[in-house]
């Protein structure tokens, strides 16, 4: 992977933006709306929608391992980074394989991604935890993953239309 | 290589200023405790809930040693075997004597913390249950009088000496039972907040703190006992929300015996004898908690309030709680939850949006205002 | 530049949310079907002290336990248990019946023998106290 210099600062201005979303998310907890734990908005996959299309799959791998590594490092919990990675992870690997599909939109694969997000952070909760307790969670996880990927699809679309016809766009 | 670097520097640089700051996973404790004739259940939460639990149970230990009236060298005990001379007593059963005098005046003697030899002839403090004859009764009733038990503040009182002396009068005994949970729970409030607790969870057996809110930001879910499905797993009347408040319950199917087909229940009326007789088969007493300076005593307030209003049967009971609100001078505004015989829940207006009835319960509701 | 994705919804995406939808359905039955036993477990407890701990998962069986001058048999089932036979004086635990779901408890006061449920699935409805 050889990043161009605008490339690389791209990456980094993204990785900022994905922490400074996540962290702007815990002031609106979701959870006191859906009291059940683990339940966020997900603002950092607009990052990582947004940098699988403008960037590619290593970019935007790239961006998520630094953001998870570095949002533990400042929250001084390394417990939550099997968390966010496993959650992270299966999110790119679903976003990567649905994006090669050209007949989906942005909208359906941030919805897969959210989807597949909230899969791994239960997968990591039961690897964690060593009970099966967490997967009655799924279901509901789920439904609201249907609308927390509709929204993060909604806002990377608008970021997609603003930014077309910008030079931030041309490689 | 080079690229990386800097790639990682330029990530840093984007982000100085934000200092990301989470809340760490709260930390939990939840114990059982077997005091005061009853189980207790101490669920505790943030980084000190251990401590803070411990101490909890610390706290109930201490004050059962002091106050009960089935152990032989509690205060209360040396007391009730004086036979009329004076006993010294420290901080704690002092301020419950104070508050119990207070209490029986308020309600016009309907709680009595003297009417203690009528509830042993029952045999509710051994357990060995008989319905006392009505020559018996009379001989007893004149007993219970709280206006004969004389306390004296000790003037040289630091440290952790005595702080007052007491006599009770001849043939008198006390219990301090309907207080002492109420106590308890008003003390863990100080526990607490010294162990920096940010919600807690404290069931003293039918008195219940609510302190905080659940975890998930929502209050706690009190339920009440439907006291006409009594044994039935998840039979309430209804279920209160609360958050920062001391909610307690006192019904007589909690502790009954049956004898010639009768049912006869531990709540004692004063002035008969007999137990309670009001029409009332639950009365449930809520109340905010106080600045926690140790003034009002919300808690004790509720655990003896709950015995007295179901003495006093509905009518009186409203009446009681309209006046107290309107002219109170005892400090802590409360609300009710009457259950009745007639398939009723009253529920007193500062409870009407807290308050959630059971619909397979079969109770009608019936919200009631100032 | 790589190809910009498209921007607007398609019939494909409503796919996509049936997948995950169905998916979510699924499971939601499979659990309401399946009961709430998983993560069930009864801890025992004499005097405050945990003397046994009972997955009820799958668990099946019997079991005494003694305190002072009382025996309680207590009956366990997949996601269920209940006190069979005591022989303390009041038996309100006997009376109690079947406890199935985390939080509930059975109490023998007179052995100071307290049941309690712990885990299991998660219920935004269940109430964390009982008055009375």
């Amino acid at each position: 992977m050889k990043l161009t210099t605008k490339q690389l600062t791209l990456c980094a201005l993204l990785t900022a933006m994905a922490l400074a979303l996540s962290y702007l998310e815990n002031l609106f907890p979701l959870s006191l709306a859906i009291p059940v734990p683990g339940v966020k908005l997900g603002l950092a996959n607009i990052v990582t929608v947004f940098a699988l299309y403008a960037l590619g799959p290593g970019e935007a791998l790239l961006i998520l391992l630094a953001r998870c590594f570095l949002g533990a490092l400042f929250a001084g919990n390394m417990n939550a980074l099997v968390f966010s990675l496993l959650g992270a992870l299966s999110a790119l690997g679903t976003m990567v394989l649905l994006s090669r599909r050209r007949a989906l939109s942005i909208y359906g694969v941030s919805v897969g991604g959210a989807a597949a997000h909230n899969c791994g952070q239960i997968a990591a909760a039961l690897l964690t935890l060593g009970s099966t307790a967490p997967l009655y969670y799924l279901p509901v996880l789920l439904a609201v993953s249907l609308l927390t990927g509709g929204l993060t699809g909604l806002a990377s679309a608008c970021l997609f239309r603003r930014l077309r016809h910008t030079d931030l766009m041309k490689g | 290589m080079k690229r990386l670097t800097a790639y990682v520097l330029l990530t840093v640089l984007f982000l100085s200023g934000c200092g990301a700051q989470m809340s760490p996973d709260e930390a939990q404790e939840s114990i059982q405790v077997i005091a005061m004739d009853t189980a207790m259940l101490i669920t505790t939460y943030g980084e000190r809930s251990s401590a803070a639990a411990y101490a909890c149970e610390d706290v109930i230990r201490d004050l059962e040693a002091k106050l009960s009236r089935t152990v032989e060298d509690s205060e209360v005990s040396r007391l009730n075997a004086a036979g009329g001379g004076a006993v010294e007593i420290g901080w704690d059963a002092y301020s419950l004597l104070e508050r119990a005098a207070a209490y029986s005046s308020s309600t016009g003697g309907a709680f009595d913390i003297t009417v203690a030899p009528v509830v042993s002839a029952w045999g509710f403090t051994e357990d060995s249950f008989r319905v006392p004859s009505q020559a018996e009764l009379d001989r007893l009733l004149p007993l219970v009088d709280s206006s004969q038990v004389s306390v004296t503040p000790s003037l040289d009182s630091n440290g952790d000496g005595p702080k007052a002396t007491v006599t009770l009068g001849p043939g008198q005994a006390i219990d301090l039972g309907g207080l002492a949970k109420g106590y308890a729970a008003d003390k863990i409030v100080g526990v607490l907040r010294e162990h920096d607790v940010p919600r807690a969870n404290i069931n003293l057996g039918g008195n219940v703190l609510a302190y905080g809110g659940r975890p998930d930001g929502t209050p706690w879910r009190v339920a009440i006992q439907d006291p006409a499905r009594v044994g039935e797993q998840d039979a309430f009347a209804g279920v209160l929300a609360l958050t920062d408040s001391f909610a307690v319950t006192s019904g007589g199917y909690q502790r009954y015996f049956e004898q010639d087909g009768k049912t006869y229940h531990h709540i004692i009326d004063p002035a008969t004898g007999y137990p309670a007789d009001s029409g009332l088969t639950s009365v449930t007493v809520v109340a905010a908690l106080g600045e926690g300076d140790g003034s009002g005593f919300p808690g004790t307030m509720c655990d003896a309030y709950s015995t007295a209003l179901f003495i006093m049967g509905e009518e009186r009971a409203l009446a009681f709680w309209r006046d107290e609100m309107m002219w109170g001078e005892e400090g802590c505004p409360f609300d009710l939850v009457l259950v009745t015989e007639d398939g009723r829940v009253v529920v007193t207006e500062g409870l009407a949006d807290r308050f959630t009835l059971e619909e397979s319960s079969g109770y009608t509701l019936e919200v009631v205002s100032p | 530049m790589r190809p910009s994705p498209k921007l607007h919804p398609t019939a494909w995406d409503a796919l996509v949310v049936l997948c995950v939808a169905a998916l979510a359905i699924a499971l939601a039955l499979f659990q309401w079907r399946g009961g709430t036993s998983q993560g069930l477990t009864a801890v025992v407890s004499v005097d405050g002290t945990e003397i046994d701990r009972v997955s009820l998962e799958d668990a099946a069986g019997e079991k005494t336990y003694q305190a002072g001058a009382y025996t309680l048999t207590v009956e366990y089932a997949a996601g269920s248990a209940r006190v069979r036979t005591s022989n303390c004086p009041t038996q309100d635990c006997v009376h109690t019946g079947v406890v199935s779901r985390g939080g509930q408890s059975i109490v023998c006061l007179p052995a100071r023998i307290v049941i309690r449920l712990e885990g299991g699935a998660p219920d935004p409805d269940a109430v964390d106290a009982v008055l009375g």
